[in-house]
């Protein structure tokens, strides 16, 4: 059973690239403004418990069979300010390796509101 | 039916069925793989020839003290009184110690990076091919061999691999791993990947005290013994070598290699899996050919041999437990007979059998080799 949690005002997530973290039901949860959308992650990092949504947001590095090392400069990535793992904000999968996931939330803006689903 | 035959426990090595040695040494005499050195380098054959101390000047080999009863056996100049210089020779060593199959390796040719002049390493890796297909390889079926190919010159060690690779007593690329720098994921040794991939043929890494200054030159000149110097040289240079392969992509490059490392034991695998896969989340900006974890592609692609153990008969379930860790499908028996650090198959069985079923125990003594090697 999920509840709707208001956690944030849509100005409070106005800008691209900021955040909101507050506890919704037992579990901190950050909502982040990403490519113009807001989405929830569990402001919990599955490596060793850290706080992931603390930490920066950032582009991403990619390399090719020709050499090429691009950056991507869209910050959609979380980087845990306690190792480093790295996390897409939109899905809360690992860049890394399929075997890790953030939790992730329905987010919902009604009347100038943000509600997390949890 | 026996047990093993049920696929349950294996009791004794006799329920086997099969031993292969996955690092079965031949202890190459110079004068015999000379005269194999082909009519292109006809001047490398006639300056060795010529030379007073080819082991110094030729290869340039050297140690802090003498290796002591590791030079007994012909291990690192290949004497006169090498056991294992002749075909029959090796068989009845096999028989000694019930070993069905080898897969031969070379011994002095294991200092080849220690060959400065790339000519002349290509003459004696081609060379050594040659003599080992004649003198062991030819007209039986226990022995089969890797094929030695000279990292100094990839683009040659390819065509070395091309001319060969059909004759089917040879089963795998020996590149020799101390003393190989750059290491093993600089891509110039791309070509050879290629070509041991197109083939279908595993590449087996060994290492060698005779290359250690060629590798680790500052722990070369201060390590003051020969026994510290063989300790290390062993893991050290298997652990640089599989970290820049995994690291540097060399398995996304090439999805269908196989990779053997060898001589080395097996309890340092599970730690640098370990730690190879936490350094890979956390500096992942260094890494971005990585598309999973460096143990998956470990998993998925490098098989490790036994020998040596180490002194763990006081603790045989620990031993198991580092195999456990490691993969069991990843592991193979090695003897390295007739070296003087060698294992008999008992060494690893005894540590093994109580603790993995019959079908694993199998494979371990050598049923993944077979399948590795298309035995």
């Amino acid at each position: 059973m999920t509840d709707r949690h208001r956690v944030a005002s849509v100005e409070e997530l106005a800008e691209e690239g900021s955040r909101v973290i507050s506890e919704v039901a037992g579990q901190e949860v950050a909502v982040f403004r990403v490519k113009g959308e807001l989405h929830a992650l569990a402001n919990y990092c599955v490596h060793q418990a850290g706080p992931l949504c603390e930490g920066p947001l950032t582009g991403r590095i990619s390399a090719e069979e020709d050499g090429s090392l691009r950056y991507d400069e869209t910050e959609s990535v979380v980087r845990c300010p306690w190792h480093g793992w790295r996390f897409d904000v939109e899905t809360g999968d690992s860049l890394q390796s399929d075997r890790w996931t953030t939790p992730t939330y329905d987010v919902e803006v009604e009347d100038g509101e943000v509600y997390v689903s949890r | 039916m026996s047990r093993a035959d049920t696929g349950g426990s294996v009791d004794t090595l006799d329920d086997l069925g099969r031993v292969i040695d996955t690092d079965a040494h031949v202890t190459e005499h110079l004068g015999d793989v000379l005269p194999y050195v082909e009519d292109r380098y006809s001047g490398v054959r006639e300056i060795i020839d010529r030379a007073d101390h080819p082991l110094y000047d030729v290869y340039t080999i050297n140690h802090p003290t003498p290796p002591s009863i590791h030079s007994e056996f012909g291990d690192i100049y290949g004497q006169d009184a090498a056991p294992t210089r002749r075909r029959d020779a090796k068989l009845e060593e096999m028989a000694e110690f019930g070993i069905d199959r080898g897969i031969l390796d070379p011994t002095l040719n294991l200092a080849l990076n220690t060959v400065d002049n790339p000519t002349y390493a290509v003459a004696l890796a081609n060379a050594y091919n040659s003599w080992l297909l004649d003198s062991f390889l030819d007209g039986q079926e226990r022995l089969v061999g890797n094929l030695l190919v000279a990292p100094q010159r990839p683009d040659l060690a390819a065509e070395e691999i091309d001319r060969l690779a059909d004759e089917e007593a040879f089963v795998g690329i020996q590149i020799p791993s101390t003393g190989l720098v750059p290491p093993a994921g600089h891509r110039r040794y791309d070509p050879i990947y290629e070509a041991a991939a197109e083939h279908g043929l595993p590449i087996a890494f060994h290492g060698a005290a005779s290359a250690t200054f060629h590798n680790f030159a500052s722990m070369r000149r201060w390590n003051e013994t020969y026994a510290e110097d063989h300790a290390l040289v062993h893991p050290y240079t298997q652990m640089w070598n599989l970290t820049t392969m995994l690291y540097r992509g060399t398995f996304e490059r090439f999805p269908d290699l196989d990779v053997v490392f060898q001589e080395s034991g097996i309890a340092w695998v599970p730690f640098l899996k370990w730690r190879l896969d936490d350094h890979y989340m956390e500096l992942s900006d260094d890494l971005p050919l990585l598309t999973r974890l460096p143990s998956e592609y470990v998993d998925e692609s490098v098989y490790f041999t036994t020998q040596p153990l180490g002194l763990t008969a006081a603790s045989p379930k620990h031993m198991a437990q580092a195999i456990e860790m490691t993969g069991p499908g990843n592991v193979m028996y090695a003897s390295d007979l007739p070296h003087a650090d060698f294992d008999p198959p008992e060494e690893l069985f005894d540590r093994i059998a109580p603790a993995f079923d019959g079908e694993t125990v199998r494979g371990m003594m050598g049923g993944t080799a077979a399948g590795l090697y298309g035995l």
